[in-house]
């Protein structure tokens, strides 16, 4: 791992971090929206009662974009982790390999070869376990656009819901528009993190 | 990396300092090894940037897997800041520091060598036959700040007590200590921040019998210099920012 391997990797997963809790605000958003949508549909009555399923619908995308960011989350920590262990590993790998170049004369130099050979297993396995780790965020928030691409159907219909809704259509508009974009800012958020983690070097 | 033996017995105490390699802003330090018959101790290790000349130049005398403890005699980052390293080098390793210090001095990283806190009122380290004391010196640059007292080798390691800003390259040992005073005036006015701390620790060393004071910085006292730098420090208001 070079240094700026290091502080691309650093950065990347730290991006993500903060990305990911944007996606959280906007999705907690969503779910308020739904609630929101909910009671002006109960008041409009019949005249939204198309409406009504689609809240549920939206409700349901907002707490499964909730959990999936919370498990993409605790992935992302312990990227952020692997990221620290390795760049320790790398660390000690090159000071270890410094001593060993300089101590040649010294008594006990080759007493070093063990735990040098050892760190060198352990940033070996940190990168692999990276590796495999990275893959799994990238699988993980290709499942995030999945709501979020729904999220953006649901919105169309509702528009569409809306426009039977009478003096109600403005309220339901207004939901029909903030889910809309809560879906676009969920969907550009994760795009980035996706091409954050595509900027890390994944070769052994 | 300069090598100074000042004690040698059946075991020894060693001096390591004046690296050549120190980056030039980074301050010099001064690191002491303790090496017994099986085992070996690291008093102050130093710096991040350190540890390869340090283990380099500690490979002279112990193979890795004697070198069994670490001490940290206070919280500065040149105290100990390679833990990290010396913790992927040394798995079986034991770190002896101030207890009140643990949860910040895991933050270099501490994942292998085992913490063994150091009680307020002090304690020993045990290596082989030899009893190390931990001498408490609360206050004297920080809150848990502990010496090393050798009654065999009559050696009190004191930390940043004692310390001088020097030159590259000065002598290990204070030669004339009147000159002396002027480098050693403004650390300890300024980074020692109480008189009171301050005589409870001289009336605790003054009852120690001591060759050497050896402090992390600048250079070593011994002989007669031992009680001219208790008599001056005694004198000398301390905490001055205040």
């Amino acid at each position: 791992m070079s240094v700026s391997q290091t502080k691309s990797q650093f950065v990347a997963v730290a991006s993500i971090a903060a990305e990911l809790s944007a996606v959280m605000d906007v999705a907690k958003e969503i779910s308020l929206a739904a609630a929101n949508a909910k009671a002006i549909a109960f008041r409009a009555g019949e005249k939204a009662k198309g409406f009504q399923p689609i809240t549920d619908f939206i409700n349901e995308l907002a707490k499964e974009t909730i959990e999936l960011v919370n498990d993409i989350n605790k992935h992302a920590s312990y990227l952020y982790q692997l990221t620290v262990d390795e760049y320790r590993m790398t660390e000690a790998c090159d000071k270890f390999e410094r001593v060993y170049q300089t101590s040649n004369n010294a008594p006990y130099g080759s007493s070093l070869e063990q735990p040098l050979h050892e760190v060198r297993q352990k940033m070996q396995q940190c990168r692999k376990s990276f590796n495999v780790h990275v893959t799994e965020l990238l699988d993980q928030l290709g499942e995030v656009m999945h709501p979020a691409r729904a999220a953006r159907v649901i919105a169309a219909n509702s528009r569409i819901e809306a426009s039977q809704a009478g003096e109600y259509l403005q309220s339901l508009q207004a939901v029909a528009e903030s889910v809309d974009h809560a879906a676009q800012i969920i969907h550009d958020k994760v795009q980035r993190c996706r091409s954050a983690l595509n900027v890390i070097d994944l070769t052994d | 990396m300069k090598m100074t033996k000042i004690y040698e017995g059946s075991y020894q105490w060693i001096m390591f300092g004046r690296d050549p390699g120190k980056p030039e802003k980074i301050i010099d330090t001064n690191q002491y090894v303790v090496r017994t018959a099986n085992r070996c101790l690291l008093i102050d290790p130093g710096g991040i940037e350190l540890f390869a000349p340090m283990l380099a130049a500690v490979l002279h005398h112990a193979p890795v897997e004697e070198i069994t403890d670490l001490f940290a005699s206070h919280q500065d980052p040149d105290i100990i800041s390679s833990l990290g390293l010396w913790d992927q080098a040394l798995p079986h390793a034991k770190l002896h520091a101030a207890g009140l210090w643990e949860g910040f001095l895991r933050h270099f990283g501490c994942e292998t060598i085992e913490y063994v806190p150091i009680a307020d009122n002090g304690g020993v380290i045990q290596l082989d036959r030899v009893e190390l004391r931990l001498v408490p010196a609360h206050y004297m640059h920080s809150s848990a700040n502990f010496n090393i007292y050798d009654p065999e080798a009559k050696i009190l390691m004191s930390g940043d007590i004692g310390a001088a800003l020097e030159a590259p390259g000065a002598p290990v040992f204070v030669e004339n200590f009147d000159a002396h005073v002027e480098k050693m005036r403004f650390f300890h006015q300024r980074w020692m921040p109480s008189n009171q701390a301050k005589r409870a620790w001289i009336d605790r060393v003054r009852e120690l019998d001591i060759d050497i004071l050896a402090p992390q910085h600048g250079r070593m006292f011994k002989g007669d210099d031992v009680k001219r730098f208790l008599d001056w420090f005694e004198a000398l208001q301390v905490g001055i920012a205040v």
